[in-house]
């Protein structure tokens, strides 16, 4: 049973459209969501947690949203980009306020959170860094034992040392808690660092769903010395580079004379396929 | 529904919903048209909604476990608590200068005097306010301003209507004015009838509004 499975879900806006977006979150797994700004990314999430009115199935644990909301949400613990609620308030009265909503709250897991965190109850939230709250987010939403975590970019506007934090405590909750994570970023050193599977999106529609190693052994990254090199070699999302032009080839690709060849990371596979649907839908409207 | 309550209660309440509960007082303040004293509550709700939307919190409660139409249920029987409490207020006050000051209950020249009439007529302004205020505010609850104006300028043309009612109708200005213990059925049945349409008016505008935000998108 997978933890999410989100089917054919569709949301229209006069300027853009989730067009039937379809994938799944193994249960014990981290899925990473990733596409450049404005790709989808939020909608998906707002869709899947019904922030938003969409279209397509959405379940949790082989429970389906719709039907069984209320059940469904309990299982959930939603982090949307840190904490961005109630500055004025202190976390114990949000704490205080939040906790009654979920049976299965534990008071102690909560308080070992906050002590692991180094938070203090009686801070009010915007006295805390991005870091700190993005920490009380995850203390909230993981002591009424959620088994899924959504998180809407939780990374943004951390520092390096935060964003490295943030990946070993998600780390340690998959191999000690068993929760399954999907998360939305377009820092692609965090998932590298601690995804296991990709669902990348461009202009609302999925453009792959699979393991992190999968994609990656799709691409490699050709760096070409001229244009028509590039060109003849059937280079995906070619673009030029300082010294000469780079592109994705097929993994498999046999060695070509003048060309070099190294292993594409994320951000590669983003660069160049991103600038390749670029290209095709100039083409297209050409 | 509870929890929700709760909820509201402590993270969303600004301190006017307080303080203006404390402008029932006003009756005691001669010459003045004690219908205003409603619209402070209607203020109150104004600055409630400022706070749940710079706290965010309509997006946090869309998240939590619970039905997305019981966010504005919960919101508005919260309301519906604290605009009881200051009719309630404004009756007992009302009372109060009755029995202390009778002969002030007489010379109002600015409305009705402060009596069992009076808290019918801020019933009817308060539950004009809700229909009015509610289901615009939860189409879209970032915006707050257009439906507060809409309401405000609703509820002070219905203060006029109330003030000229007092000085061209007979009804207004003997059988209603005055004392609670002159015309005693009167006056309970100008309550009743206030309350009636306050509450039909709050569940419309609950019904309306609980159908408005399942339609926004948050």
């Amino acid at each position: 049973m997978n933890a999410l499975e989100v089917k054919e879900l569709k949301k229209v806006y006069p300027e853009f459209t989730l067009d039937k977006v379809s994938f799944c979150v193994q249960q014990g797994h981290i899925s990473g969501l990733i596409g450049r700004n404005g790709a989808g990314k939020s909608t998906t999430i707002k869709g899947i947690l019904r922030l938003i009115n969409a279209e397509g199935r959405v379940s949790a644990f082989g429970k389906d949203f719709l039907k069984e909301e209320m059940a469904v949400k309990q299982m959930i613990g939603y982090v949307g980009g840190g904490f961005r609620y109630y500055p004025m308030n202190t976390l114990v009265a949000i704490r205080k306020a939040y906790a009654p909503f979920y049976p299965t709250w534990n008071q102690s897991k909560y308080e070992k959170f906050l002590s692991q965190f180094e938070l203090i109850e009686s801070k009010k939230v915007k006295e805390l860094s991005e870091g700190m709250k993005v920490k009380f987010a995850l203390a909230l939403a993981l002591s009424h034992g959620a088994k899924l975590l959504i998180m809407d970019e939780p990374t943004s506007g951390l520092d390096p040392l935060s964003r490295e934090e943030f990946c070993d405590i998600i780390l340690q909750l998959v191999r000690e808690e068993g929760v399954s994570v999907l998360f939305s970023t377009h820092i692609t050193s965090d998932l590298m660092r601690i995804a296991d599977d990709i669902v990348y999106i461009s202009q609302g529609k999925i453009l792959a769903a699979c393991p992190l190693k999968e994609l990656l052994d799709q691409y490699k990254l050709a760096h070409f010395s001229s244009l028509a090199d590039a060109t003849a070699a059937n280079a995906i999302g070619v673009k030029s580079v300082k010294e000469g032009y780079e592109g994705l080839l097929p993994h498999d690709t046999q060695r070509l004379n003048g060309v070099t060849f190294a292993d594409a990371t994320i951000d590669n596979i983003i660069v160049h396929l991103e600038k390749a649907n670029e290209e095709k839908r100039y083409a297209e409207s050409d | 529904m509870l929890n929700l309550i709760k909820k509201e209660i402590a993270l969303c309440l600004h301190p006017t919903a307080f303080i203006f509960l404390a402008f029932a007082a006003l009756v005691f303040v001669p010459n003045y048209p004690y219908e205003v004293i409603f619209f402070f509550s209607c203020l109150s709700v104004f600055f409630c909604c400022m706070m749940t939307r710079e706290n965010g919190d309509i997006s946090f409660s869309c998240a939590l476990p619970v039905k997305k139409e019981h966010i504005p249920l919960a919101k508005i029987l919260v309301t519906i608590g604290l605009q009881c409490i200051i009719l309630l207020l404004v009756g007992i006050i009302g009372a109060v200068k009755g029995a202390v000051l009778p002969a002030e209950q007489y010379v109002n020249q600015a409305g009705i005097s402060a009596n069992l009439a009076l808290v019918g007529n801020g019933a009817i302004l308060l539950g004009v306010f809700n229909l009015i205020f509610f289901p615009r505010y939860f189409k879209s609850p970032d915006k707050i301003g257009v439906p507060f104006v809409i309401g405000a300028i609703v509820v002070f043309l219905l203060i006029g209507v109330f003030i000229v009612l007092r000085w061209v109708t007979p009804l207004y200005s003997i059988t209603l004015n005055g004392l609670n213990s002159v015309n005693t059925g009167a006056k309970a049945a100008a309550l009743i009838i206030g309350m009636a349409i306050y509450a039909i008016m709050s569940t419309i505008s609950c019904k309306l509004s609980m159908r408005r935000l399942q339609e926004y998108d948050t």
